[in-house]
């Protein structure tokens, strides 16, 4: 029976309690969105509590009702101060650094206490039955104790690219005895952008003014002019292959192009193409990652979005955030 | 911040559990057989040696071992003490200290800290006294600073701070459950179980040998506190606290005859009834009195003669000895009405006169010889009675704790060689020469004397008290007492032992720390002992003692006619108050204590800063605000770069550096504060107003 309940209470009662939860950006604690049960050590103590009382009674042992009124007094005082561990805590989200997809989320809030207050032992987390998976994250311990406020960061693996919108967030203490817990769910507007996952591909053919041929159905990006060959590096397209010096004896050339339009890079969508879409924008995401430590600038292509070529950190992130975006707000 | 992974527990932590597991056995000990509490040692040291690392946890197989043991040594323990509280406390105490040496999770603390507070509750079992339970206080100070401890931020392990958590939490407790002690109806035990416990018995018992009154006197121990409700307490030497009637002589030892009177079982209850009226001529005013004593193991209690029990569990042998409705192991109270004024027995029935007129057939020739020549030569049994105690008094007989030993015929040896004894020498060798001379006599054991507390205004009887005296029954007086140890040293019945023995230096031997061997009469130390002693019973009484019937009296001092409403509404008032006022301290002012010096220290400098026009704007940063100041004041730019880096290392650094640096930057920081104040009363001064 117990369990049964247990499985409302986790599925039907809290379900009901999240949706009541309003998405903010900042939140103070109040009665009203702190719950406060015993905790299971917390039932362990009212029985050894209840088993004095029963041996008082039995024996007529004067002092071990007092005893037994003691702890109990011990613990509605324990489930005043737990509630006030939590009572008036102040917790904002705060920006949370971009991730890629399979990384681990550090999303990032701040909880502040007024002049007078102090906080000790709050645990944070998000907790899995908010969530539709097994496990839920692992628990932060932050204190606000000598300063006023502090930052925590709570870990959730990125699972899927786009953006990710923070689950609903666990605050709960145990502070100062354990016999009682204290908790509160709140949905802070926390949201993080997960790139796609890098995938590795060689990157020599692309942004040094080599051009990629591949099997593409047409050649625009700057595969005009021819330049000269080099050596064969295995992955070479088998169509750019300068087969007159392999003929001649000089061995695998190939044959390289040069846009001498502009001198500019441009990453297509078609560079890899027979790819699945979400496997071509982590090779895109790569080539992103790697063009951006040079200088030369460098465009994007992709359904939907031209993004002129550009260099420079904000650059970057702006065709990160494309190509995490890629496909709608499907994130 | 930290991510947490395990549920370990902390060092700290484990330090405070294992002080409240320490603290909670040591009492036990004493009372425990003593390998387990060799056993206990053993863990607590093993407990210690794991935390340090030099020792693993318990294998499996080291658990089942001792889990086997554990069931050998109940079985043994129940064969050799009985299912009783001893074995109970003690297989209790084994299973605690096992559970310690396995202790390696928070959840495990927990177990062991709800142990902990059963364990407590043991200790009130066998004793509840102030210092037991100032005792039991500490304990659960220290189990609740465990709490504390296993649940605190690892950042905050001063073992202060939390001695000062745990002590608030305590103090913030305490009102509510001193309204729930006193307001919470007592229920009546669920099913009898009687206490049962291997302590040896103490005080006066139901058979006397030569020696047994005198080792009471070594002992300094209490036995029981009487109180007077309306009248003064009778002088010191009425007090004849009367215990037990010793009828049967065996040449060595007087012993009570338990077929008369047995006691113990409410099915023979019937037994002791008898028609009070028709053996009992008592005049006057009755003495009422309550009486606070000791436990003895032993079910009888004392109380001035005739008395008469005006309670449901106390009854009354043929003998008008009064008996408790079970072994008395815990300190009882009783209300007692005694008659002082009384006749009992003025028909004696033949069973009875033979009863107390046998002596053996043989044995102590001389003394026969001696008391039939006396009576030969009186008229009447008094006058006999009065020549007997003449013949104590005018021959050189001793008082004393240390007589030489007697051999065979012991009451002839003492009459007329050594003439040396205790009380109890006196009262067997006078109730001899009354029997030998055909008169119905007996020897009566309980206490004489008292010492009277001023501070609370009660008497104090000790062990060293314990006496024994005669009655003799007089046609037409039935039973009267006589004291032959008046006889030889009057000041003992008249000033009490401490007066008659002071020069005896087997006087109070056992009692070490008692304060009359220190401190004599009259002495600083004598008034501390009465004092604690007036601590102590008022304890007892208002505490320790409340009960169904003291409830209900209290409720009806304070508010008239008592009904279950009444009693439920009182409790729920005055708990909702309780805990609202508690909950306004803790929520609504919420640790002002612990407020940020430095914090307050910055505000006021702003404060001050405010009063020359340059007051902190809302939302500007420290930062901001000590540029601002030192644009428009740059005599003051010095102070305000010291005064906001320490700020700001304190309020936004994270890290052990700026803890370290706290107490020198709050330093610093009243160092500007007061510096600033100079300053600008000097500003201000010079200053035209505008």
């Amino acid at each position: 029976m117990l369990i049964g309940v247990k499985k409302l209470w986790r599925t039907k009662i809290q379900a009901l309690i999240l949706e009541r939860a309003p998405v903010c950006d900042e939140i103070t604690l109040r009665q009203r969105n702190i719950f406060i049960l015993p905790s299971r050590n917390g039932l362990l103590f009212l029985l050894s509590a209840g088993l004095i009382f029963v041996a008082a009674i039995n024996y007529a042992v004067s002092l071990a009702f007092g005893l037994a009124f003691m702890m109990i007094s011990i613990f509605i005082v324990a489930v005043l101060h737990t509630f006030n561990n939590l009572n008036g805590l102040v917790i904002s989200a705060l920006p949370t650094k971009p991730v890629f997809q399979g990384d681990e989320v550090g999303f990032n809030l701040q909880l502040s206490r007024g002049a007078l207050r102090t906080y000790e032992s709050l645990q944070l987390d998000f907790p899995a039955f908010a969530t539709s998976l097994e496990r839920g994250s692992a628990v932060s311990t932050v204190d606000l104790l000598h300063r006023d406020r502090d930052q925590a960061q709570v870990f959730w693996t990125a699972s899927r690219r786009g953006v990710l919108t923070a689950p609903v967030l666990r605050i709960q203490t145990y502070f100062p005895l354990g016999i009682v817990r204290a908790w509160t769910f709140v949905r802070l507007n926390m949201h993080c952008l997960v790139y796609p996952r890098p995938t590795k591909v060689v990157m020599d053919k692309i942004g040094a003014g080599a051009r990629e041929c591949e099997e593409s159905a047409d050649f625009r990006v700057g595969n005009q002019e021819y330049y000269g060959i080099r050596e064969y590096v295995e992955g070479d397209s088998m169509h750019r292959v300068a087969w007159k010096a392999v003929a001649r004896g000089q061995g695998m050339k190939v044959k390289q192009f040069v846009d001498y339009q502009d001198n500019q890079t441009w990453l297509d969508w078609d560079l890899f193409y027979g790819f699945g879409v979400e496997e071509r924008l982590s090779r895109l995401c790569y080539c992103v990652l790697e063009l951006s430590k040079r200088d030369d600038p460098f465009g994007l292509k992709i359904p939907g979005l031209e993004v002129q070529p550009g260099q420079g950190l904000e650059h970057r992130n702006r065709l990160l955030k494309a190509l995490a975006m890629f496909g709608g707000e499907q994130g | 911040m930290i991510i947490e992974h395990n549920s370990q527990i902390p060092r700290h932590a484990l330090y405070w559990i294992l002080a409240a597991v320490i603290l909670v056995i040591l009492p036990q000990m004493m009372r425990m057989p003593l390998w387990i509490s060799f056993i206990a040692i053993l863990c607590v040291t093993w407990r210690f040696c794991i935390s340090w690392g030099w020792v693993s946890y318990p294998s499996r197989l080291t658990r089942n071992v001792v889990v086997v043991f554990t069931l050998i040594v109940s079985a043994s323990q129940i064969r050799a003490l009985g299912i009783g509280l001893d074995s109970a406390a003690s297989l209790l105490a084994l299973g605690f200290v096992f559970k310690l040496i396995e202790m390696h999770q928070k959840r495990d603390i927990y177990v062991m800290l709800s142990l902990c507070f059963i364990m407590s509750m043991v200790a009130f079992l066998y004793d509840q006294s102030v210092l037991s339970t100032l005792y039991v206080s500490t304990v659960l100070l220290v189990a609740v600073g465990a709490l504390v401890a296993v649940n605190r931020s690892p950042f905050e392990q001063r073992a202060a701070s939390t001695a000062k958590l745990a002590v608030l939490i305590a103090a913030q407790a305490l009102p509510l459950a001193v309204i729930l002690f006193a307001v919470f109806p007592r229920i009546a035990p669920l099913w009898a179980v009687p206490l049962q416990n291997n302590v040896s018995s103490t005080g006066v018992s139901d058979e006397m040998s030569p020696g047994d009154i005198a080792q009471l006197g070594r002992s300094g121990d209490l036995a029981f506190r009487v109180q007077f409700s309306s009248h003064l307490p009778p002088l010191h030497e009425n007090l004849y606290w009367r215990g037990l009637v010793l009828d049967d002589f065996d040449g060595t030892t007087w012993s009570r005859t338990r077929a008369s009177s047995s006691y113990g079982s409410a099915t023979q209850l019937q037994n002791f009834q008898y028609n009070w009226e028709n053996r009992v001529l008592a005049e006057g005013e009755p003495l009422q009195y309550n009486v606070i004593m000791e436990a003895t193991q032993q079910p009888w209690i004392f109380g001035l003669h005739l008395a008469q029990p005006i309670e449901n569990n106390l009854y009354q042998s043929r003998n008008f000895e009064i008996f408790n409705n079970g072994i008395i192991t815990q300190r009882i109270s009783y209300d007692l009405l005694s008659f002082q004024t009384n006749k009992t027995d003025l028909f004696l029935l033949d069973s009875q006169r033979s009863r107390n007129t046998s002596l053996p057939d043989t044995g102590n020739p001389e003394s026969r010889e001696f008391a039939r020549q006396l009576r030969a030569s009186v008229d009447s049994d008094l006058d006999y009675v009065y020549q007997v105690l003449a013949h104590f008094q005018q021959n050189p007989f001793f008082y004393t704790l240390n007589p030489r030993t007697l051999d065979q015929d012991r009451v002839d040896n003492f009459l007329f060689s050594t003439r040396e004894g205790f009380c109890e020498h006196y009262a067997s060798s006078f109730a001899f020469l009354m029997r030998a001379a055909g008169i119905p006599s007996r020897v009566v054991v309980g206490y004489q004397g008292a010492e009277y507390n001023p501070f609370e205004d009660y008497l104090m009887v000790y062990q060293y008290n314990a006496h024994a005296w005669n009655e003799v029954w007089l046609e037409g007086e039935g039973w009267v007492r006589f004291d032959p140890t008046a006889a030889v040293s009057p000041e003992r019945i008249r000033l009490g032992p401490e007066a008659a023995l002071r020069d005896d230096p087997a006087f109070m031997e056992e009692a070490l720390f008692s304060s009359m061997r220190f401190g004599g009469f009259g002495g600083v130390m004598n008034s501390l002992r009465l004092r604690f002693d007036a601590i102590e019973y008022e304890w007892n009484r208002r505490v320790v003692n409340y009960d169904q019937d003291t409830q209900f009296e209290l409720f009806e001092q304070l508010f008239g006619e008592v009904t279950e409403q009444k009693v439920i509404s009182l409790l729920v008032f005055l708990g909702g108050l309780a805990i609202v006022i508690i909950a306004l301290l803790i929520v609504g002012v919420g640790g002002s204590s612990r407020r940020n010096p430095l914090e307050s220290l910055y505000l006021r400098i702003a404060e001050e800063l405010d009063k020359a026009g340059l007051g902190r704007l809302s939302g500007e940063g420290p930062h901001n605000y000590r540029d601002r100041v030192s644009a428009q004041r740059p005599e003051l730019g010095e102070l305000m770069a010291t005064v906001t880096s320490a700020y700001v290392r304190q309020s936004y650094e994270v890290d052990a550096s700026a803890l370290a640096r706290q107490r020198q930057d709050i330093k610093q920081m009243r160092m500007a504060l007061n510096q600033l104040r100079f300053k600008l009363s000097n500003l201000s001064r010079f200053m035209p107003r505008n």
